[in-house]
């Protein structure tokens, strides 16, 4: 168990190895004064797990201070769902990359939408596959030339906030990794929300994919207010992830609760009512 | 009067060799002439039809009868993968001894419909039986408890014990009916005497179900595929009460990884598949090498390669279980050979899994998983289970695919690494010398045999009634990794060794190879999909050591 680096709470002492310069440092920095925050209005520190998948995105588990499991590439989805059936009143939180939950985790992707568990998943969508220097994902642009493939992608990005409200997401957001105080706001709400709460976090990627980068002139604020599924999904439109085309809404698509799955289970219930995971339970 | 006694003596000694002799005469002359059912009594029967005629529900309703009757009853089951039509069929062997295996020969055909006599007809000993569909007609689904009735009548056992039986699991008056008619049609041939035999009848799946239950199992979590199916539907049924979830994912790569993710935050936790689906989960068994996190894992085996042959029987995956998973870590695989041992094998993975956070395999087939075994053994005490590790809820605890340091950050230094791959080995051979407490091997036959058979898993029935009243010794394997030390001393005993597998290639021949660098040249192999039957495995066995 690693104690936190002195000074700052929630973080271990290990040496941060992203580009200087990385939207992953204020992704960092977003998710450890929303955890905080959090907090201070009476969560509790032990209950957050984390998952995380392989990418650049991952590394944030050797920074942040909480309880997790360092999944395998494509796997943080499935692995938190398991964490959360093992022990209800964990907070779970699942740190994703756009290559492990669109590319390799898809089926999981659209399975935990529709399982609806209490669980929290932020995707760190840089448009790229940059840990293993810079191949096309799902999300990547058209045409997107990479040394894998030199001709360019010949396939149109693939819209994750309209594939979530159809899969039956019950928490769907998007915000600007730059943004630091939104993204801890919808970090915060995608938390306390009970359900399976997606939020797709926009970022650059400042070494392997340049032309997707510097969108935030393009991005505007979702006005608050209840979006049904029809609105929620117009809005998700209205950016197809090719640059340069449309304007890009931030903010909450759509948040409606509907029964999660540890709400549905018997024996869940009864973990939660108890206070106890599977461990704590006398049988 | 001292030659008087010596006299006496000598004559005493005479007249009981002479009986002795007389006795060993009679048993040789039974033996020999087949009168042997005077004392050892076995019958197969064989209920054929096409799928949803209710053959298996017949098939259990009689065998339910017989235990009860105090006879002993092997059920093996043969289906395709369809749903209506096609050919399907049960055969029950009944004994006044255990038994675990059925036979080529038939004593009594059931048939539900025209092909199971066209198809079986050949393999009805001359005085043999067919009871036909054909003598209840418009009865409909009704028609398999009628062909009971007149099965019961015919095997001479009362006729209530069914009544009861039927009522209790059927709940139909017409089927009552249909079974009196069955009764009444039908005259007594075999006249089974009810005997004092107090038996217990279970599946391969019914028992690794309470071995988990007794393992206090958490969580299961599997996607349907036939033959591991029947556990998770067994636990399901009362998983309620018992206290414990059954979960059905997407996919068997999301089911092995949320059972890390489960007994990572402490659930005791299994996942259960067959070969195909054990091939998605690979990765998941990898992460367990990595992670330490208690996994137990239950494969159920069928015919591969790919879909193959899905509702039909084989011991092909021994290579998979050993080795599927990349990278070097330690693991247990462990293959019962009878519900009882599964029984107690699962509870033994578990504890394995919980106290060395180690990868533990319980290796079974179609034929344990879905035949019905009836057994009047004791059952052991279950070893505990528990949870003692840290679980997050409780403090920061990480755990990793990466190789980490001592906090669960993440390393690539290269000192650590050698340091954890040295504690993965050490880790191994605790596991080792703790597995020496359970039966690793188990022997059966003529102890003092020169005639050595080898063989692990489901095959156990088949070969322990092949050789009874022969001059062989079984050799069961039922730890495959770790493997007992003893097995070379065995080998080198032995004049005769013969290996007998349901695979192609002689899997656990090569595991003993690599072991012990014995090479076994008698090999009896099957690959039709289908388990060893035990009169024709006794000619082959007898051929070996000609």
């Amino acid at each position: 168990m690693s104690t936190d680096k002195p000074g700052v709470e929630l973080m271990t002492s290990s040496e941060i190895t992203w580009c200087p310069g990385c939207p992953d440092h204020i992704i960092l920095e977003s998710a450890r004064r929303a955890l905080l925050s959090l907090m201070d209005q009476g969560y509790q520190r032990d209950n957050f797990t984390m998952t995380t998948g392989i990418g650049c995105h991952g590394k944030i588990f050797d920074y942040l201070n909480i309880s997790g499991f360092y999944c395998l590439h494509g796997r943080p989805i499935p692995t938190a769902m398991g964490i959360k059936m093992g022990n209800p009143n964990l907070e779970v939180i699942t740190f994703a990359g756009d290559g492990d939950t669109y590319s390799e985790g898809m089926a999981h992707f659209i399975h935990a939408c529709r399982f609806n568990p209490d669980m929290t998943l932020f995707v760190h969508d840089n448009q790229s596959f940059s840990l293993t220097t810079g191949q096309a994902t799902p999300t990547s642009q058209l045409g997107f030339k990479t040394k894998f493939e030199p001709l360019g992608t010949y396939n149109s990005p693939l819209n994750p906030i309209h594939l979530a409200l159809s899969a039956g997401a019950s928490f769907v957001a998007r915000c600007n990794a730059k943004d630091i105080l939104h993204t801890q706001q919808i970090m915060e709400q995608a938390i306390k929300h009970k359900g399976f709460a997606f939020v797709e976090i926009i970022q650059d990627c400042i070494v392997f994919n340049l032309y997707a980068n510097n969108q935030d002139r393009f991005m505007y604020k979702i006005p608050a207010g209840d979006n049904d599924l029809t609105q929620a999904m117009a809005l998700a439109q209205e950016y197809d992830y090719n640059n340069g085309q449309g304007k890009i809404p931030i903010g909450v698509f759509y948040a409606k609760e509907r029964p999660t799955l540890d709400s549905q289970w018997p024996q869940l219930i009864d973990l939660k009512n108890k206070k106890v995971g599977w461990k704590g339970l006398k049988k | 009067m001292y030659y008087l006694l010596n006299k006496w003596n000598y004559i005493l000694k005479i007249i009981i060799c002479q009986i002795l002799y007389g006795l060993e005469l009679i048993v040789f002359f039974c033996y020999n002439m087949k009168v042997i059912n005077l004392y050892f009594m076995r019958l197969n029967i064989l209920i054929g039809g096409r799928a949803g005629q209710g053959i298996n529900r017949a098939s259990v309703i009689i065998a339910e009868t017989l235990i009860k009757t105090g006879y002993y009853t092997f059920s093996y089951r043969d289906y395709p993968s369809i749903i209506r039509g096609g050919h399907n069929f049960n055969i029950l062997s009944v004994s006044d001894q255990p038994i675990a295996s059925h036979e080529s020969v038939l004593d009594v055909i059931i048939a539900l419909d025209k092909n199971t006599i066209l198809i079986h007809q050949s393999k009805l000993k001359p005085e043999g039986i067919i009871l036909s569909y054909k003598d209840f007609d418009g009865l409909g689904l009704n028609t398999n408890v009628a062909l009971a009735g007149a099965l019961i009548k015919l095997l001479g056992i009362d006729s209530k014990l069914l009544i009861s039986i039927i009522k209790d699991t059927i709940k139909n008056e017409t089927a009552v009916t249909a079974v009196e008619q069955g009764y009444q049609n039908q005259d007594n041939k075999y006249n089974l005497k009810p005997l004092k035999n107090v038996i217990s009848v279970s599946s391969g799946s019914k028992a690794v179900a309470t071995g988990a239950l007794n393992s206090k199992i958490d969580l299961y979590f599997s996607y349907p595929m036939t033959p591991a199916t029947g556990v998770p539907e067994i636990l399901a049924k009362d998983q309620l009460a018992n206290q414990c979830l059954v979960f059905q994912p997407e996919g068997e790569i999301a089911a092995v990884n949320m059972a890390l993710g489960a007994s990572f935050s402490g659930a005791r936790t299994m996942v259960g598949t067959s070969g195909g689906g054990f091939d998605l989960m690979s990765e998941g068994l990898s992460l367990q090498g990595m992670s330490q996190i208690p996994l137990v894992v239950y494969l159920a085996s069928r015919p591969g390669p790919a879909t193959g042959l899905p509702t039909h029987s084989s011991q092909s995956d021994l290579g998979i279980a050993l080795h599927a998973g990349h990278g070097e870590f330690p693991r247990v695989v462990v293959a019962p050979g009878d519900p009882t041992e599964a029984m107690e094998k699962v509870n033994e993975a578990f504890y394995l899994s919980e106290k060395f956070g180690v990868l533990s395999i319980l290796l079974s087939d179609k034929h344990l998983a879905e035949s019905e075994f009836s057994t009047s053994e004791k059952i052991k005490k279950p070893l505990i289970v528990k949870v003692n590790r840290p679980v997050p809820g409780r403090g920061v605890v990480k755990v990793s695919s990466y190789e980490t340091d001592s906090d669960g950050l993440t390393t690539e230094d290269a000192d650590l690494a050698v340091k954890n791959a040295k504690n993965r080995l050490k880790k191994y051979e605790a596991i080792k010398k703790e597995c020496q407490k359970f039966e690793m091997i188990k022997f059966y036959g003529n102890k003092n045999s020169q005639n050595l058979i080898i063989g692990w898993g489901s095959t156990k029935g088949a070969i322990i009634d092949a050789i009874a009243g022969e001059d062989f010794k079984f050799l069961q394997v039922l730890y495959l990794k770790p493997m007992s030390d003893k097995i070379k001393a065995e080998l080198a005993k032995a004049h005769n060794v013969i290996l007998v597998e349901d695979n192609l290639t002689g899997q656990l021949g090569r595991l003993i190879r690599e072991k012990t660098g014995f090479k076994i040249e008698k090999r009896i192999l099957k690959y039709d999909g289908r388990p060893f039957l035990s009169d024709k495995l006794k000619q082959e066995l007898l051929n070996k050591i000609k």
